[in-house]
This record gives C-alpha cells, sequence and structure tokens, in this order.
C-alpha cells in the first residue's frame, strides 16, 4: 500500500448508495485510499465495479453516501455547491470519453472556457500553446461538430491543462476512439502530464493503458481488490497496443 | 498559473450567450413575436391615449367653442343674468347654447324624426372652430329666426333635401344648409338622432324649453382682449361663474373635456391591463422556452459545472439571454405598437369624432421597452432558479434524471426558493400594473386575479389531460394506431401541454367573455323593449295643460297596448344631506351630479312596481315634506331612513325627512325616479310630464305621426332607435377590446408555436421512426393533426368555461340576464382547435420533409 505522505487525494470509507424508488443499489462498499502527488495511477474494473462513480465522487460531482474525500489537504465530501465548483476549478482538471466539449464553441474557445470562468488576464497565449502542443494549431477555429472524435479529445486534453490542475481525472479517454487514435491521445495525455507534474488519475478497462501507470488500482463489486505499484513501460504507448 | 477563483465577467459570458443563442435561434423567434405582441399592444394603446390626451389640451378650446363653459340643467333667474351682463363688461363675453331632443318632420315627408336639437347665438357662436356648411357660407350668414341647418344623416332618413320646410315644436323652419361639422360636438350633451341647428333667440317661439324640462343648457364665455385691462384672467373668470352659477358643472380650456380625459384614462387603464395580460403570456412563452432550452443545454451547463463554473455563473449565462430576448422582442413590439396606435383611430372613429394622429410618443416606448423586459426576466426567475438544482455528474452519467416530483408538485413547486420565485413574479407584475394604472388596488386586483385565473385555467387543463390519460389507460385499444399516437403525444415529456392549454385557454376565456358580455347587454334590452309589459316608447316633456289631450289622444291607438302610465317631474337641486351642505359634500365620495341636479316626483300612494324596502310609505293627506328614496340613490348618497334631505325647487327651498326607501322592479316608468314626495309638498311647481307605454314595435311611427300632429312639442322616444345607438356603442367597445384581447389570443398561439419548435427533434425521431416502420405520409399527417386539433379544442373547452363562469359573474353585478349560446361555445371550441392545428403544423411542417435514415442515422 502506497504512503500517505504527502497525498494529494484521500479517501475514506467511501461509499455510495444508489436509490431507485424501494430498491438500493451499494455502488461502492467502503474505499479507502491515499494518491501522492504527480502519481500516475490507473482504476481498473469490470462494467459496474464503480469506477466512474468513484471518479465523479474525487471530483465532487457527486455526494457521497458516507466517508471522506480529501483533495490537496480539503475534505470535499460536505462542501457546498459553489465550494465544489472552487475546487473542480482550482484543482482538477478533466478527460471524459465522450469528449464534452461545447458544441457552440470552437476549440481555441473550449480550452479558454475555465480560464474564462475563473481568472481576469489573458489565457489566449496558454490556449493556443496547448493546442499547439496536441497538434490542434490549425484547427483552433473549428467547432467540435467539425473535428473528429480523437481532435475533439485533443481539444478536451487541452482544456483539461488550462489552469495547470495539481490533479487531471480521466474517465476511459480512449473509449470512444479507435487503438491509432487512441494511443496518439493517450501519448499526448501522458506527455502533458509529465510536461506540467500533475498527478493523473485514469479509469479504464483497457489492460494496455494500464500497464503505463506507477500503480494500478483494480475494483471488484464496489470494494478494492487490488492495489499495487508498477514499473510503468515505455511512454510510446502506440508501440505496445 | 493555477488561476484564483474569479467571476466570469459580463463579456465573456454574453460571449458564451450569444454563441448559444446563435446555435438556437429558431428555438427563440417565436419568444420573440411573443414579446413583440405584448409591448406593441401596450405600447400602442399607451400612445393613443396620449396623443389623443395631448390633442385635447391642443384643441382644448375649440373642442369647447370657448375658453369657459357652464353646463346646466335649470333655468337662469334674472339676479344670474345680471351678474352675467356685469362679466361682459369686464370683458368675459358669453353666449347660450342649449341642447334637447325633439321631434322634427318636413312636408315631404310628415313622419317625425327624433333629432338632437341645438339652439345656438350664430352672430357669436362658436367662440373657437369652425362650423362647417355644405356651401362653404358662415353660420351667421346662413341661421336665421326663420331658418336651420341639419346634418346630412336628417336629409337621409326624412328623404328631405335644403329648401324644404322643417317643422320643429311649434315653429316652422326653412332648411338654409346642411351641416357638416360643428367643434363642440364632442362636449354635446345628447347624441340621439341627427342633428338640427336653430337660432337661440327662436328657441322660446318653438315651446320645446319649459321650466323643468330636461333640455341642457351650456353657456360659453370668452376672454377679450379688453379683460386683461380688468384683472380678468381664465381663473378669476372661472371663480366669478362658479359663484354666480353655484349648480353648474364648469370647464375651462385648461382641463381638456375633463369628463371624456376621464373616461380615457379608465379606457387606457383597462386596454393597458389587457396588454398586460398579452405581456403575462408571452413571459410565459419565453420562461417555457428557456425551461425547454436549458432542459437541451443539460450537458452543456453540466461540462460548465465539472469545469468550475458556479451556478451563479451559468445563470448569468442565461441571464444574459434572456435578457437578450427581451430586448430584441421589445424593439420589435415597438414597431408593432406603431401599427397598434395607427389602428385605433379608424377603431373609433364612430365612437369619438375627434382627428387623432396615429403616431408614437416618446414616454409610452419607453415604457413599453421597460415592462416588456421586466416582464420577461420576472418570469424567467423560475427556470433561470432551476439551474442550482442541474448536477454536473450527468457528465460522467448519461443518464441521471433531474429530480421529478408528482404531476402536481410540477405543477406547484415546493422549492422554497422557487416559491420565493413566484412571490417576487406575482409582487412584480402587481407593482408593474399599479404603476401603470397609477392605482395600488387595480394592480394588486390584477396581479391576484390573473393569478387566480391562471390557476384554475392551469387545473382545469391539468384534470383534461388527467381525463385523457385515464381514458388512454383504459380504453387505448379501442383507437387506431394513430389516433392512440396522437393522444400519447399530448403527454410527451417536454411538451408542457398543460401550459400551453393554458395560456391558449386565456386568450379563448377573454374573448368570448367580451363576446358573451356584448351580447347578454344588447339581448337583454332588446328582450326588455320586446316585452308587452315594459314600455317601449317614452314621451318626454309634455306640458300639465297638454296632459288629458296627450291621455286621450294614446288611448285611442290601435298600435298601444295597455295604458299611458305617467310620471310629473319637477326640477330640484339637493342643499343639503342630513344638514351638511352639498358644497362641503362635492369634495367628497358623493356623486357630483346628483348634487347638482336632480329631478322630484310624487305619488300619495306606492306607484305601479315600486317596493317598500325600509320605512313606510305617509299618509295621504300628507302635507309634511316627507320623501321615499330609491335604494340606488339612498345607497349612492348614503342615506337612510331618518336623514334628511334639502330640496330647492324654483325660488321654494325646504327640507325633507326620509320615510321610505323602495326598490324599483325596472317594468314602469317611476323605476326612473330617485326622490317620491307627497303631492301637495310639490304642489305649485313647475312641473312637465314623462310617460311611457308600451306599442306594437313596427307601429310606433303611427303613434309618433298622430302625437306630433296635435303636440308638436313633445318629444317621442321609440327604445328601438335608443336601443340602435346603445348596440352601436356596446359594438365598438366591444370592437376595441377584441382587437386587444386579439393580441391575447395571438400570444397564445405563439406559446404553443414555441412548445412545437421546443419538441421538435422528439417529433422528428418519433416520424422517423414512424415511417421506418411503414408509416404513410398521412398517417403521420393524421397523427400530428390530431394533437394539434385536441390541444386546441381542449383549450378552447377550459376557455369556454372559465368564460362562461366570468361572464355570469359580470352580468349578475350588471343585472343583465344571460343566456349563453351553446353553438357559439362549441364554435370557439372548434375554432380554436383549428387554430391550434394550423400554428402547430406552421411550427413543425418541416418534421415531414426529413427522411428517416437521416435521422436514425444521427443517433
Amino acid at each position: 500500500m502506497p504512503s500517505e505522505t504527502h497525498a494529494i487525494i484521500a479517501v475514506r470509507g467511501l461509499k455510495k448508495t444508489l436509490r431507485s424508488g424501494s430498491t438500493s443499489l451499494e455502488i461502492l462498499k467502503g474505499i479507502d485510499l491515499s494518491i501522492p502527488s504527480r502519481q500516475f495511477v490507473v482504476v481498473m474494473g469490470a462494467s459496474g465495479s464503480g469506477k466512474s462513480t468513484l471518479l465523479g465522487l474525487l471530483a465532487g460531482l457527486d455526494a457521497p453516501s458516507s466517508g471522506t474525500v480529501t483533495i490537496d489537504g480539503e475534505e470535499i465530501s460536505r462542501l457546498s455547491e459553489d465550494a465544489l465548483a472552487q475546487i473542480r476549478a482550482t484543482k482538477l482538471g478533466f478527460v471524459f470519453q465522450s469528449y464534452q466539449l461545447i458544441p457552440t464553441l470552437t476549440a481555441l474557445e473550449n480550452v479558454l472556457l475555465p480560464h474564462e470562468l475563473h481568472a481576469s488576464d489573458d489565457g489566449k497565449p496558454r490556449a493556443q500553446e496547448l493546442l499547439a502542443s496536441v497538434g490542434l494549431a490549425e484547427r483552433m477555429h473549428h467547432y467540435p461538430v467539425q473535428l473528429s472524435g480523437g481532435e475533439q479529445q485533443r481539444v478536451a486534453l487541452a482544456r483539461a491543462f488550462m489552469l495547470r490542475p495539481p490533479v487531471i481525472l480521466a474517465d476511459e479517454p480512449t473509449g470512444n476512439l479507435d487503438s491509432a487514435t487512441g494511443a496518439r491521445v493517450m501519448e499526448l495525455l501522458m506527455e502533458l502530464n509529465r510536461r506540467e507534474g500533475t498527478t493523473l488519475v485514469l479509469v479504464t478497462h483497457d489492460a494496455g493503458l494500464a500497464a503505463h501507470a506507477e500503480r494500478k488500482i483494480l475494483l471488484r463489486d464496489g470494494r478494492i481488490e487490488a492495489d499495487e505499484l508498477c514499473q510503468p513501460l515505455a511512454q510510446n504507448v502506440g508501440a505496445d497496443a | 498559473m493555477k488561476a484564483s477563483a474569479g467571476e466570469l465577467a459580463w463579456g465573456t459570458a454574453w460571449k458564451i450567450a450569444w454563441r448559444d443563442l446563435h446555435a438556437s435561434w429558431i428555438k427563440f423567434t417565436f419568444v420573440v413575436i411573443a414579446v413583440a405582441l405584448g409591448v406593441g399592444s401596450l405600447t400602442g394603446v399607451r400612445s393613443f391615449s396620449l396623443v389623443f390626451q395631448r390633442t385635447l389640451l391642443a384643441q382644448a378650446r375649440t373642442l369647447m367653442a370657448a375658453d369657459l363653459s357652464a353646463r346646466d340643467f335649470h333655468p337662469y333667474t334674472d339676479e344670474q343674468l345680471a351678474a352675467l351682463d356685469r362679466l361682459e363688461a369686464r370683458g368675459a363675453d358669453h353666449t347660450l347654447v342649449t341642447e334637447t331632443v325633439s321631434m322634427a318632420s318636413t312636408a315631404t315627408n310628415p313622419d317625425p324624426v327624433l333629432v338632437s336639437l341645438k339652439a345656438v347665438d350664430p352672430a357669436k357662436y362658436p367662440y373657437y372652430g369652425t362650423v362647417v356648411l355644405a356651401s362653404g357660407k358662415r353660420l351667421r350668414d346662413v341661421l336665421h329666426d326663420n331658418t336651420a341647418v341639419v346634418s346630412e344623416e336628417f336629409l337621409l332618413r326624412d328623404h328631405s333635401h335644403v329648401g324644404d320646410t322643417l317643422h320643429v315644436g311649434n315653429k316652422y323652419f326653412t332648411i338654409a344648409d346642411v351641416l357638416r361639422s360643428e367643434p363642440d360636438r364632442i362636449s354635446s350633451s345628447f347624441s340621439i338622432g341627427p342633428r338640427v341647428m336653430i337660432t337661440q333667440s327662436v328657441l322660446p317661439a318653438t315651446g320645446l324649453v319649459r321650466p323643468g324640462s330636461r333640455a341642457s343648457e351650456r353657456m360659453l364665455f370668452r376672454l377679450m382682449p379688453q379683460a386683461a385691462q380688468h384683472g380678468m384672467d381664465i381663473s378669476t373668470l372661472r371663480k366669478e361663474v362658479e359663484t354666480i352659477l353655484p349648480q353648474a358643472q364648469i370647464t375651462d380650456y385648461r382641463e381638456a373635456n375633463p369628463a371624456l380625459a376621464h373616461g380615457l384614462e379608465r379606457s387606457t387603464a383597462m386596454l393597458t391591463l389587457v396588454s398586460l395580460v398579452t405581456m403575462v403570456l408571452s413571459a410565459i412563452g419565453v420562461a417555457m422556452a428557456m425551461h425547454a432550452h436549458l432542459q437541451q443545454r443539460l450537458e452543456t451547463i453540466a461540462i460548465m459545472k465539472a469545469l468550475g463554473a458556479r451556478s451563479t455563473q451559468v445563470m448569468r449565462i442565461y441571464l444574459l439571454q434572456t435578457l437578450f430576448l427581451g430586448v430584441v422582442g421589445a424593439l420589435l413590439g415597438v414597431a408593432a405598437g406603431f401599427g397598434v396606435a395607427r389602428a385605433f383611430p379608424v377603431l373609433l372613429q364612430r365612437l369619438v369624432s375627434l382627428p387623432v394622429e396615429g403616431e408614437l410618443a416618446l414616454s409610452p416606448v419607453v415604457i413599453g421597452l421597460c415592462t416588456g423586459v421586466l416582464t420577461t426576466l420576472l418570469f424567467t426567475l423560475p427556470p433561470l432558479l432551476e439551474i442550482r438544482s442541474f448536477r454536473p455528474l450527468r457528465i460522467l452519467r448519461r443518464n441521471v434524471e433531474q429530480e421529478q416530483g408528482t404531476r402536481l408538485a410540477n405543477i406547484f413547486p415546493r422549492d422554497p426558493v422557487q416559491l420565493v420565485s413566484i412571490a417576487i413574479i406575482l409582487i412584480g407584475l402587481a407593482a408593474i400594473a399599479s404603476t401603470l394604472t397609477e392605482s395600488t388596488m387595480v394592480g394588486e386586483w390584477f396581479a391576484g386575479g390573473l393569478l387566480g385565473v391562471l390557476v384554475v385555467l392551469l387545473l382545469a387543463a391539468s384534470g383534461l389531460l388527467a381525463a385523457v390519460r385515464w381514458m388512454m389507460q383504459w380504453q387505448r385499444r379501442r383507437f387506431s394506431p394513430m389516433v392512440r399516437q396522437g393522444l400519447v403525444n399530448l403527454q410527451r415529456p417536454g411538451n408542457q401541454s398543460a401550459a400551453v392549454l393554458t395560456a391558449l385557454g386565456l386568450g379563448v376565456m377573454l374573448m368570448m367573455t367580451i363576446y358573451f358580455v356584448q351580447h347578454a347587454i344588447v339581448q337583454d334590452l332588446q328582450m326588455n323593449s320586446g316585452s308587452p309589459t315594459v314600455p317601449n316608447v317614452f314621451l318626454v316633456d309634455v306640458g300639465a295643460d297638454e296632459l288629458a289631450g296627450v291621455e286621450k289622444l294614446i288611448a285611442a291607438q290601435p298600435a298601444v297596448k295597455g295604458s299611458l302610465e305617467t310620471i310629473p317631474i319637477v326640477s330640484a337641486r339637493i342643499l343639503s344631506l342630513d344638514g351638511v351642505p352639498t358644497a362641503q359634500l362635492r369634495i367628497q365620495h358623493y356623486p357630483k351630479r346628483m348634487l347638482r341636479s336632480t329631478a322630484l316626483t310624487w305619488a300619495d300612494a306606492p306607484p305601479a312596481g315600486e317596493k317598500i324596502v325600509d320605512g313606510k310609505w305617509w299618509n295621504k293627506t300628507s302635507e309634511m315634506p316627507q320623501v321615499a328614496v330609491s335604494e340606488s340613490t339612498a345607497k349612492a348618497l348614503h342615506l337612510k331612513v331618518g336623514s334628511n334631505i334639502g330640496f330647492a325647487t324654483g325660488e321654494k327651498t325646504f327640507v325633507a325627512a326620509i320615510v321610505a326607501i323602495v326598490r324599483a322592479d325596472g317594468d314602469h316608468i317611476f323605476a326612473r325616479s330617485q326622490f317620491i314626495l307627497p303631492s301637495r309638498v310639490l304642489a305649485g311647481q313647475p312641473v312637465v310630464w314623462y310617460g311611457a307605454f308600451h306599442a306594437d314595435p313596427l307601429r310606433v311611427g303611427e303613434v309618433e305621426k298622430s302625437l306630433f300632429a296635435a303636440y308638436p312639442t313633445v318629444t317621442v322616444i321609440n327604445m328601438a332607435d335608443v336601443l340602435e345607438v346603445v348596440r352601436k356603442v356596446v359594438d365598438q367597445i366591444a370592437m376595441i377590446l377584441r382587437f386587444v384581447a386579439g393580441f391575447v389570443l395571438l400570444a397564445g398561439g405563439i406559446i404553443l408555436a414555441s412548445s412545437v419548435t421546443a419538441t421538435r427533434f422528439q417529433r422528428v425521431r418519433e416520424v422517423a421512426i414512424l415511417k421506418s416502420l411503414g408509416a404513410l405520409r398521412a398517417q403521420v399527417i393524421r397523427m400530428l393533426s390530431i394533437e394539434f386539433l385536441l390541444l386546441g379544442g381542449i383549450a378552447g373547452l377550459a376557455g369556454v368555461v372559465c368564460a362562461l363562469a366570468l361572464s355570469s359573474v359580470l352580468l349578475h353585478r350588471l343585472d343583465v340576464s344571460f343566456h349563453p349560446s351553446w353553438s357559439v361555445s362549441v364554435g370557439a371550441m372548434m375554432a380554436a382547435a383549428i387554430l391550434a392545428s394550423v400554428t402547430g403544423w406552421l411550427a413543425s411542417y418541416r418534421i415531414l420533409q426529413q427522411k428517416p435514415l437521416e435521422v436514425l442515422r444521427e443517433e
């Protein structure tokens, strides 16, 4: 079990139960984990094991039924909606399986959006630099509908790093992409992660991707079945795919 | 660089809002039109009113034909006339204008015509403005003691011509010219029958005006140039005239026809409220569209929240969108208001003969813009506040649904913030209505009443929808697939059927209430005049010396059914009530006209049709000044049995004690009397008699002819003529109301179109699936048509039911019987169904053109 010193993410006794009418379903049955700063962690598990629910709770997108989540020393489980928004803005970056770009904004505007929501200085140079670094310098004025899936996900990567968050949460970032495009996106994600010095928590059921992580957590039926440190492979994801 | 949390700049929020709007402008086109309708209606009504008031003020002297006018129903005393002459010596010239109704005929057509007679001194009248004659000559050159000028309408009705001999009262005149217009027509007392104008100096010879007759006299004054040398201006003149003629109703040019201005104010307030209903519906439309828009933007909002946006920041974006829609709609509304303002002079031309330009005034434009934007913002509060509850988790799990309550809870929210927002809407609406009508009470009643009506309509609509749902639950197998689909579509998620039904229903309700009330009033008058027990012909100004002869003549008429009822009238003034002089009462809430002039009558036993509701009648031989007062008069003057009234009749003054309060059945001539006294108390006073009888409506002409031949000074008023005038006025008022209420109906239709547009994507998908399953185009058309026809039909039903309820309450208060037409009610429901169908198809016809594969491939 990794050390808790300098943990940027700490989870204690985390449970989540969903209720639908008179029936209830316990998705997470008591999770304890601690993730130190700058670590690349992969969360794996079968469908319905609770991966996405855990990610949602780490992001403060959902409230736990019991237990606590601490991000960078701040316990977020009982914070108000506005305080959670503040945490998401300052400490977390997201990459989603279905890109989640705003269709009415161009690529550049999508990347700029977090900055426009939270900062007053000019964020354009940073947004342009990030888009260039993911190979979209020529397509920054295109709307999402004018971009391919891989390009949309690259825009989402740039957006996630826009405010230099200490933690990046990624939910199946290559799930909607073909293997070659997925590999390219994953390369970019790891490259940005290394360059920006962030903690990366990646949810996937792709064992190939997991091989590049420093730590692998396996979920089964709402519990951690395995949590192990591993030796990451070379950064060229495409070579393993 | 990890940025510290800041505020989303308004500029950035606007940029996001604009891009989002740009991507969904079709959806908002209808709501912009709806706002434009509300603002257009309000701006047009208030602009016309303001321009009308300005015209009244600018032409005040011309419309009065004088600087100052004193209206009176009493003959002037010698002292008063001497005092007026002394004023003339100080530069305040005066001239008398007398108006009454009379019978008139010509040699070419001996059947008499009821005319509005006006006697003037052509050497002085009019002081301002011009009497326009067909010949182009001046009035003073044409009108002499042996000539008369008549309106074109008289010549048409009498089949006579200029040069014919005209018989009025006891005199014969030559028709010298045709009267095109007179400047002070708007200030006239009588408007029954065409105008005949004669000289003031010949009037006594006609025998039409005698003590006690109801002729109206206006003394017109003009300040001559030398008035200033005598320190006489309009204020001092007014004070002097008020002293000389204390009972007169005095108006000067600074007031711009107070009676008309007051009527205009009240009409403007009412039409403003109807316009506000349109605006409220439009705002509800914007709120519904914004709600639907936000539902479609759930994911976008979830992304923004996941990126750290606070609810207030997201709300700022959609608030700006709402503001933009409100402003654009309001600006378009100002343009529409120009059209409304231009339409009003045309609609009013038969009611008020005043040339008013149809133009926009600045202040109504500003008021319209502000009201439009403010109302829109108020009503979009609830959907904007919904943003707080949108959960960012949706970004991870698409199937995360927003919390849904029960159907009833969806209609009546229980969230405290939503309840507060509804309270804010009501307070805001009351404040807007209070400001626009300058009455807090009206504002409160408007907001409360509108809320009540909307809740009733919403419940009715929800109830009818529930009935359809229940029917579908038990009987769905009985319907063909397309009919079933049409019925089920009413419950489509996001369809907002109940709200659409409420909006459409409100429009139908207003239109039908106007129709029901208008027709019930006219029908009630017609039924009363047709009843053989109710008089339908009235005799006015029968002299005491003529009474016996008139009675004999009427009794001999075969067209007359029953007997002639007569009532003596003694003209009087009220001096005091319970010892308080009327001068003090006039500044309180007492009917001023009643205090200035009234009519007394006598009866030594309770007259036919009068029922004593309090007190008792006096002894037949009583000489004590006692009085029986009609119930309505007692209420208006705050009198009861035991109160005292001080009267002046001619030179005699006396105080009478109230011994009885009476209620009339309305079928007898005494129903018009307000004060009945013992005959001995009024003995010796100048008296005129009024008469009433029922005659075969088709043979009233015969009676008029016989009476006119024997008693030319007796005026015969046929109820059918009065009814025609009333009908025209009621029709005109109803047309104006219907014109403004039409905007409400239109707003309801627009809301339906907006709702259809909001659910367009669901419809496209449904149609694509049906087509892929082999549904024919005609079947799809039938399915959608059934949905729209049902929506309109249910809205029509709810609207008609509410209109029936509202009309019966209003008509009960007006004491008018109500017999609604069921065929018209059904017709209204069908019209609503057709309107909804046409509107629905206009908003969704493109659905049919889409190929199923195109749609399903995008899934």
